[in-house]
C-alpha cells in the first residue's frame, strides 16, 4: 500500500448522503482543495473532514500547515476546491468569524495597545457593546493567565506572553472552532502543560481545536486526531492508532520486557510474519507484519517455555513513528 | 463590581451573543474600527509627518505676519490674491496632496508591513466596512489637521494688514465666504485624494509610485486637453476656489466647472474609487509569508 493509498482509504466528506447536511454543520470540510502561490504549491487536492476535538496538523516547515489554516480562516482563497467550517463559507466572514477564533503564527500586533486594549478593541470591532467587550476580554485574559500583565503594552511582552495573548484574542468571543498555529512555541514547560490542559478543556466542551505543530512529541499528548502533511499533500489523517493500522505493509514494532529475551526472540523469529527481533538495553523489540498473529504466538511461547513477561507494549504507535514510516526523516520536524 | 470581578463570575450565558447583522451592528462595528484606527494609527511619530506638513503654510503666513507692519497699506484684495496663489500652488498641490499620501497611502500598507492586518480580517465584519472605517479615519485626521491649517493660514495672511479693513472684509464682506470655500476645497481635496491613495494602497506595495504618478498628472493638468482635465482632482478643486488664478502662458484653457458640476463630479470620482477599494479588500488575501 502506498502513501497515497493511505490517504484515499480514509473517509472523505459524504456530500450526497442523507445526513450530509447535519454532518457538514458539525465539521470543517476541505473538498478537493488546492492552493498555489503562483507556480509554488501550497497544498494540493486536500480532502478533509475534521470533527470536534483536538486535531493536530503535523509536518515540517513548508509542508502546508499554515496554508491549510489560512484557508480554513478565509485569509487565503483556494485556487481550486471548496472549504466550509461548520457549514459556513469564508466568503462571508461576517458570519464565519462569529464561529472561528484564529491565533496565527505571526508574532506582530497593532502598535501602542496593552494586552487588555488589544482584546477589548477587537471585540468592539466584532460589534460587542463596551461593557460586554471588556467582560469577555478579561475573561479570556484570565483564562490564559495574563491578568497581571493585561495593562502592559503588548510590544513589551515576552514570546510566551505574546503566545498567550494571541490565544486569548482567538478565544475571547467564545468561538466553536479554534485554529492555533504553533501555539506552544516559545512557552516554558509549565506554560505548555497549562495550555495543553486548556486545549483539552475546550475540546471536552465540544469545540474544534485545530493545532499545527512541527514538534511531534507534543502531538500524542494533545491530539484526538492528526493530519500528516508533507510537501503540500495530506499523507494521512485520523486517529493515530487508526492511521497506524492503515499502514499494513509497515511492520508493527512491539517492545517485550521479560526474563529470557534471547529464548523468546529465537522462538518468535521462526514465524514468517516476524521480520526483526532485537535486544536493546534488555528490551526485546520485535517487528511483525501481523500484530494479531504475533500476540497469539507470544501467548503460546509464554505458556510452552514458561517465560515471565513483565510488559508488552507497542513501540511505534506514536505519531513520530507513523510520520517516519510515511515520510521518512525530515528536517524541520522535531522530536 | 469591577470588570475583573465580573469576568471572574462570568459564565457562558452572561454575555449575550452578537445580534444578527443589521444597520445598528454595522454602525457599531464601523465606529469601533475608526476608534481603534485612531488609537493605534495616529499617535506620536505616526502623525508627526502630517502635522509638520500642515505646519508649513501656517509657519509661512505666521512669519509673514511677524515681519510685516500691522499698518501695511496693502489692500485686502491683494492679500486675497496672494493667499489664493499660495493656497492653490502650495497648500492644495503640495501640502494637502502629500498629507493625503502620508495618511491614506499607509492605511493598508502600514498594517501589511507590521503584519497586523489579519486581526481585522479575523473579525466578523464585512470587509468593505473595514475599508470604509479606514477611509473615515483618514478623513477625520486630514480634515482636522488640514482644516485647522487652512483656517490658521487664512487669518494669519490677513493679520499683517490694516485691522479695520480686514474686519470689514471678513465680517461685512466676502471674507467668511472665501474662508468657507477654501475649507470646502480642503475637505473635498481630502475626500478625493484620500480615495485615490486608499485605492492605491490596495494595489501597490508602496505609496511612492502612485504618489509620483498622480503628482505628475495633477501638476501637468494645465497642459492637458479639456477632456483629460476632467479625470484629475485638481480640475474640480481649482474651479471651486473663490479667487481664480492664472494657469500660466502655456496652459490649455478650459472652462472651469461650475460648483454644480465640480462637487458631484468629485464625489462621483470618490465613490468610484471607494467602490474599487471595497472590491479589492473583499478579494484580498493575507500573504505576509508562506509557511
Amino acid at each position: 500500500m502506498s502513501v497515497a493509498d493511505v490517504t484515499t482509504t480514509l473517509p472523505v466528506p459524504a456530500a450526497d448522503t442523507a445526513g450530509a447536511a447535519a454532518a457538514t454543520s458539525r465539521r470543517i470540510l476541505f473538498d478537493e482543495v488546492s492552493k498555489f502561490y503562483g507556480e509554488v504549491l501550497g497544498i494540493n487536492r486536500v480532502n478533509l473532514a475534521i470533527p470536534p476535538g483536538i486535531t493536530s496538523l503535523v509536518g515540517p516547515n513548508g509542508s502546508g500547515k499554515t496554508t491549510l489554516m489560512n484557508l480554513m480562516a478565509g485569509l487565503l482563497r483556494p485556487t481550486r476546491g471548496r472549504v466550509s467550517v461548520l457549514g459556513l463559507v469564508p466568503e462571508r466572514p461576517e458570519e464565519m468569524f462569529r464561529t472561528i477564533g484564529y491565533a496565527t503564527q505571526h508574532d506582530a500586533f497593532p502598535p501602542g495597545l496593552t494586552g487588555f486594549e488589544l482584546i477589548a478593541s477587537y471585540l468592539r470591532v466584532h460589534g460587542y457593546p463596551r461593557a460586554d467587550a471588556e467582560t469577555l476580554a478579561w475573561a479570556a485574559i484570565e483564562r490564559v493567565g495574563l491578568a497581571d500583565a493585561a495593562g502592559r503594552k503588548v510590544a513589551a511582552y515576552s514570546k510566551g506572553m505574546r503566545q498567550r495573548i494571541k490565544l486569548a484574542q482567538a478565544m475571547a468571543h467564545r468561538p466553536s472552532v479554534l485554529i492555533l498555529d504553533e501555539p506552544l512555541n516559545g512557552l516554558d514547560p509549565m506554560a505548555r502543560a497549562e495550555m495543553t490542559v486548556l486545549f483539552r478543556e475546550l475540546a471536552a466542551a465540544g469545540l474544534h481545536v485545530v493545532v499545527s505543530t512541527h514538534i511531534l512529541h507534543e502531538v500524542d499528548r494533545i491530539s484526538d486526531q492528526v493530519v500528516l502533511l508533507n510537501g503540500g499533500y495530506v499523507v494521512a489523517e485520523g486517529e493515530i492508532e487508526g492511521v497506524r493500522d492503515e499502514m499494513e505493509e509497515h511492520p508493527v514494532q512491539v517492545a517485550v520486557l521479560c526474563d529470557r529475551p534471547q529464548l523468546l526472540a529465537s522462538r518468535l523469529f521462526l514465524a514468517d510474519h516476524v521480520v526483526e527481533a532485537k535486544l536493546e538495553r534488555g528490551v526485546l523489540l520485535v517487528r511483525t507484519r501481523d500484530a494479531d498473529r504475533f500476540y497469539l504466538l507470544l501467548n503460546r511461547v509464554v505458556l510452552e517455555e514458561g517465560v515471565r513477561i513483565e510488559s508488552v507494549a507497542p513501540a511505534d504507535s506514536d505519531v513520530l513513528a507513523v510520520y517516519h514510516y510515511l515520510i521518512g526523516g525530515q528536517e524541520g520536524v522535531q522530536r | 463590581m469591577s470588570v475583573l470581578e465580573r469576568a471572574s463570575a462570568l459564565d457562558a450565558a452572561a454575555v449575550p451573543p452578537l445580534p444578527a447583522p443589521s444597520w445598528g451592528l454595522w454602525r457599531r462595528q464601523l465606529a469601533a474600527a475608526v476608534r481603534l484606527e485612531l488609537k493605534k494609527g495616529f499617535r506620536g511619530r505616526r502623525v508627526l509627518g502630517v502635522v509638520l506638513l500642515a505646519a508649513m503654510p501656517v509657519t509661512l503666513f505666521a512669519l509673514h505676519a511677524l515681519f510685516n507692519s500691522p499698518d501695511d497699506p496693502a489692500n485686502v484684495g491683494e492679500v486675497g490674491w496672494v493667499f489664493a496663489r499660495l493656497y492653490q500652488a502650495f497648500i492644495l498641490r503640495l501640502v494637502l496632496f502629500f498629507g493625503c499620501v502620508l495618511v491614506f497611502g499607509n492605511l493598508i500598507r502600514r498594517e501589511l508591513l507590521d503584519r497586523s492586518l489579519h486581526f481585522y480580517f479575523l473579525s466578523p465584519v464585512r470587509r468593505p466596512l473595514l475599508a470604509a472605517a479606514k477611509y473615515l479615519t483618514g478623513l477625520v485626521v486630514t480634515l482636522s489637521v488640514f482644516g485647522a491649517a487652512t483656517i490658521a493660514s487664512f487669518f494669519l495672511a490677513y493679520s499683517a494688514h490694516d485691522g479695520s479693513a480686514v474686519r470689514r472684509f471678513i465680517f461685512d464682506g466676502p471674507g467668511l465666504g472665501h474662508l468657507s470655500a477654501y475649507l470646502g476645497v480642503t475637505a473635498l481635496a481630502c475626500l478625493g485624494y484620500g480615495a485615490v491613495f486608499l485605492a492605491a494602497g490596495f494595489f501597490t506595495k508602496s505609496p511612492a509610485l502612485p504618489a509620483v504618478t498622480v503628482f505628475g498628472w495633477e501638476n501637468l493638468h494645465f497642459l492637458l486637453p479639456p477632456a483629460l482635465k476632467k479625470i484629475s482632482v485638481i480640475h474640480y478643486l481649482q474651479g471651486l476656489c473663490p479667487v481664480p488664478i492664472s494657469q500660466g502662458p502655456l496652459a490649455i484653457l478650459a472652462d472651469a466647472p461650475s460648483p454644480w458640476v465640480a462637487v458631484p463630479g468629485l464625489l462621483g470620482l470618490t465613490l468610484v474609487l471607494l467602490g474599487l477599494s471595497a472590491w479589492k479588500i473583499q478579494r484580498m488575501e493575507i500573504l505576509y509569508t508562506e509557511d
